[in-house]
């Protein structure tokens, strides 16, 4: 049972859950006879949220036939630069070095975040795992949230937020909702279950971590207001959520947001719905790692410094 | 920093007593009240600027610039509102509702809608007394920025959840005001507010918070015994903004 379950029913997520379904159905059986031991989706595949216009983003993890992939999946133009290629773990785990750009950092938190398997579930769990353990092997203490992967999460979301802004006018407006609400919800998905490590011992950490990843983001953060007894914002948070993913499956209105320039969208009645669904979710998040004890007192120990 | 295989050897340390208090964190009111976020003034009780739309803002700046509630509580007050917003003031509120008029109404209900859909985009919500709606279907143009506020207990209709839930069925995007004084006016158990907030708190957008003048249905900055009293019923409310109906108390 999804923890989503306990507040309420959300019709647009559990469409959206649906289809990610058949369509990771669908693409394992065009990568029979593949040399591809594990492929990955990420974005709103990993989250379980495809709708309407969702891209297919890929990556193949250890060897196999890249080009076998990519003709069988496809390839997004715009995107190929970080995914819909092949990675491997040991580089994924260089982090902090030199070498980890931004495209290196997408790769790895996305993965670990973010992301479903296609093909090959067991060599993906075993991937998020070895990335865990690149994170906490110097790091296993009790009742701490695991200060390298927090600050690297942190570090992916303002990244997140500045190239927003240095990507310019282009698709502004649906980018700005996207950042408002599936982005936020990434990032608060992968918040929450580091601090949900104040709660455990060292050696409970990985473990900890890998279950709660493997999850949808959503189901993480129903997980979390459940358990902090936030359950009537995180119903309100889930339908605000709930509507936002039925505006983006919605042809006509995804559409008048991708054209929107970002003068047009101050007057825009579907922009102004999507900002003010953006700003109930963020509030919900906000209530919850605010007023709520003990994730106030860890907000405030572990989230600025 | 402790190896791996120290913290294995060693037994661990119990969690903080402070966990034990997931359920029941923020035991003082006082503490609600002051820490609540986003907190916002409504401009109804600022009775003396009425009509100088910028210089209620001022006034309601002093409270909180993160939220605010502009009030055409009289039908005339409504033009120089929209005209107000029309002119794209530089408001620095993140939540801005707008409260439809309830007194001197004498436009019809349809054309009275329509004046309020003119309102601009970025006014989140328009707060309307059930009472005051003959017919439902004129307010569908509003869509999910209307919202439904119940009522206090001198009202014809409007204060219990069969009395909104009719509505509700006409106007499915509409969201829900939870008027905490208005509730405890009608049942001071606070059971009343309670089973509104069972019934319509995913659709709840704002509350409206004070206490009532003994006997009268005036809103006055909020008693400490309300504080009190309210405190349960608002701890299901932390994510949403708490529009002010009176001066902030001054304690």
């Amino acid at each position: 049972m999804s923890a989503l379950e306990a507040f309420g029913d959300f019709e647009q997520i559990t469409a959206a859950r649906a289809r990610t379904a058949i369509g990771l159905h669908h693409f394992a059986s065009r990568l029979e006879g593949i040399d591809a031991g594990c492929v990955a989706l990420m974005g709103s595949w990993g989250r379980r949220e495809v709708t309407h216009g969702s891209d297919t983003d890929w990556l193949l993890i250890g060897p196999g036939d890249v080009a076998g992939v990519e003709a069988r999946l496809g390839s997004a133009s715009g995107t190929r630069e970080v995914f819909d290629a092949q990675v491997d773990v040991p580089t994924l785990s260089r982090i902090g070095a030199a070498e980890d750009d931004t495209r290196n950092q997408t790769r790895r938190l996305l993965l670990l975040m973010e992301s479903v398997a296609v093909v090959g579930p067991d060599g993906h769990r075993e991937a998020l795992r070895a990335l865990l353990a690149a994170y906490l092997g110097r790091e296993r203490r009790d009742r701490r949230p695991p200060r390298f992967l927090l600050n690297d999460l942190v570090r992916y979301w303002r990244t997140m937020a500045v190239e927003f802004e240095g990507k310019g006018d282009r698709k502004w407006a649906l980018r700005h909702a996207k950042l408002r609400t599936s982005r936020t919800v990434l990032f608060a998905g992968g918040l929450l279950p580091l601090l949900e490590c104040h709660h455990v011992v060292a050696e409970e950490v990985e473990r900890l971590l890998l279950a709660r990843y493997l999850e949808p983001p959503v189901d993480r953060l129903a997980r979390a207001f459940a358990s902090y007894d936030a359950m009537d914002a995180g119903a309100r948070t889930f339908a605000a959520y709930d509507q936002f993913l039925g505006l983006l499956d919605d042809p006509e209105r995804r559409g008048r947001l991708e054209d929107l320039s970002r003068e047009e969208a101050a007057t825009d009645p579907v922009f102004a719905d999507a900002r003010r669904l953006g700003r109930e979710v963020q509030q919900g998040l906000l209530a919850l790692l605010f007023e709520r004890e003990p994730l106030r007192r860890l907000v405030r120990q572990y989230l600025i410094f | 920093m402790t190896s791996p295989r120290r913290a294995s050897r060693q037994a661990a340390f119990p969690g903080l007593a402070f966990d034990e208090l997931r359920a029941t964190s923020r035991p003082f009111s006082r503490a609600l009240l002051t820490t609540h976020h986003p907190l916002g003034a409504s401009t109804g009780y600022m009775a003396a600027a009425r009509e100088d739309w910028a210089g209620l803002v001022e006034a309601a700046c002093r409270v909180s610039t993160f939220a605010v509630e502009l009030s055409a509580l009289a039908e005339d007050e409504l033009p120089g509102l929209l005209a107000f917003l029309a002119g794209r003031p530089r408001l620095p509120f993140h939540y801005l509702s707008v409260h439809a008029p309830t007194k001197h109404r004498r436009l019809p209900e349809d054309k009275l809608v329509a004046r309020l859909a003119e309102l601009p985009p970025h006014v989140d919500a328009v707060v309307a007394h059930p009472d005051l709606i003959a017919d439902p279907a004129a307010w569908v143009p509003l869509g999910r920025r209307l919202v439904l506020e119940n009522m206090d207990p001198r009202k014809a209709t409007g204060q219990r959840v069969e009395d909104l839930e009719g509505l509700y069925d006409v106007l499915p995007e509409a969201g829900f005001c939870l008027d905490i004084a208005h509730a405890a006016a009608v049942d001071d158990s606070m059971a009343l507010a309670h089973e509104l907030l069972d019934a319509f708190g995913a659709r709840l957008r704002q509350v409206h918070l004070s206490s009532l003048r003994a006997g009268r249905s005036s809103h006055v900055p909020l008693y400490r015994k309300d504080e009190l009293r309210f405190a349960g019923v608002l701890r299901r409310c932390p994510d949403v903004p708490w529009i002010l109906e009176a001066p902030p108390p001054p304690r």
